[in-house]
């Protein structure tokens, strides 16, 4: 099982640093980026569907 | 026919007073307290009983696991009392229900789930992302991990009331085929009575195995969160 003492032998560099599927804190951050960006489009289509009417004003 | 099927697993009252919290204590007063130092027979292998359950299957956690000892214990010998006297005639049997085991399901997961968020929550969020998985697949991965974790408690419940209602059922329809017959065919209705000896054996074990398959499976999440 992964661990702290485990992703030390992973030397990534860049935004794998923080959002890979190998350390911990990547698999973490990549979770919470799934949820986060699940999130957002929930959010998106919530607001955009109070912008259109459902009939147009003649 | 069809009415007397089913009657058995409708909830059960007397003199039109629902007596179905009765019949879930009851078997709780089939197990005395060991209240001496050398206990009678019946005690005696009560204890011995529980100490060799609970050895088997608290020695993989951790200290912080172990404090669940007392909740498994009770819950394996909860739900295998009450499928043993399930299995006596026209009685009624509470883990047929599934909001019962709802009811057991939901919170005994929910417990292990939060003991994780709460004690190692890193880990607890990494779980739900392979280790390795290819860099496309990991929006996916990570939604099909939390709806199986989201699924567990489900079936954990759904597998106790099918097992148990399907074996109750099945006793049911063969018992009444073998009444049927006797009339008709000897020699076929002391078949279907074999048939259905067997089948009730199978259901002794069934009552004993699904209490350990639901408790095991409790200690399995915990030491997933531990």
């Amino acid at each position: 099982m992964a661990g702290p003492e485990t992703d030390a032998q992973f030397h990534f560099t860049g935004i794998k640093k923080y959002f890979n599927s190998y350390t911990l804190t990547g698999r973490r951050n990549c979770v919470l980026a799934t949820y986060g960006g699940i999130a957002l489009m929930i959010l998106y289509f919530k607001l955009r569907s109070k912008k259109t009417p459902a009939v147009k004003a003649t | 026919m069809n009415e007397n099927l089913f009657t058995s697993f409708t909830s059960p009252t007397m003199m039109g007073l629902p007596i179905v919290t009765l019949i879930i204590l009851f078997p709780s007063m089939l197990f005395p307290s060991p209240g001496r130092l050398i206990n009678n027979r019946l005690t005696s292998i009560q204890q011995w009983l529980i100490q060799l359950t609970s050895k088997q299957m608290m020695l993989i956690h951790n200290h912080k696991g172990q404090t669940w000892t007392l909740m498994l214990m009770s819950l394996i010998m909860f739900i295998g009392s009450t499928n043993l006297l399930g299995l006596l005639p026209h009685s009624f049997t509470p883990t047929t229900q599934l909001s019962m085991n709802l009811g057991m399901a939901i919170p005994l997961w929910a417990g292990t789930v939060a003991m994780g968020l709460r004690t190692k929550t890193k880990a607890s969020l990494a779980h739900f992302l392979p280790q390795g998985t290819p860099f496309p697949l990991i929006p996916m991965l990570v939604i099909i991990e939390s709806i199986s974790l989201l699924i567990q408690p489900m079936a954990l419940a759904v597998r106790l009331t099918a097992n148990i209602t399907a074996g109750h059922l099945l006793i049911h329809l063969i018992g009444g085929a073998t009444l049927a017959l006797i009339n008709i065919s000897a020699i076929t209705a002391l078949i279907t009575f074999i048939i259905l000896t067997l089948l009730t054996v199978l259901e002794f074990a069934v009552a004993l195995i699904q209490a350990y398959v639901f408790t095991l499976l409790v200690s399995l999440y915990l030491h997933d969160n531990t």
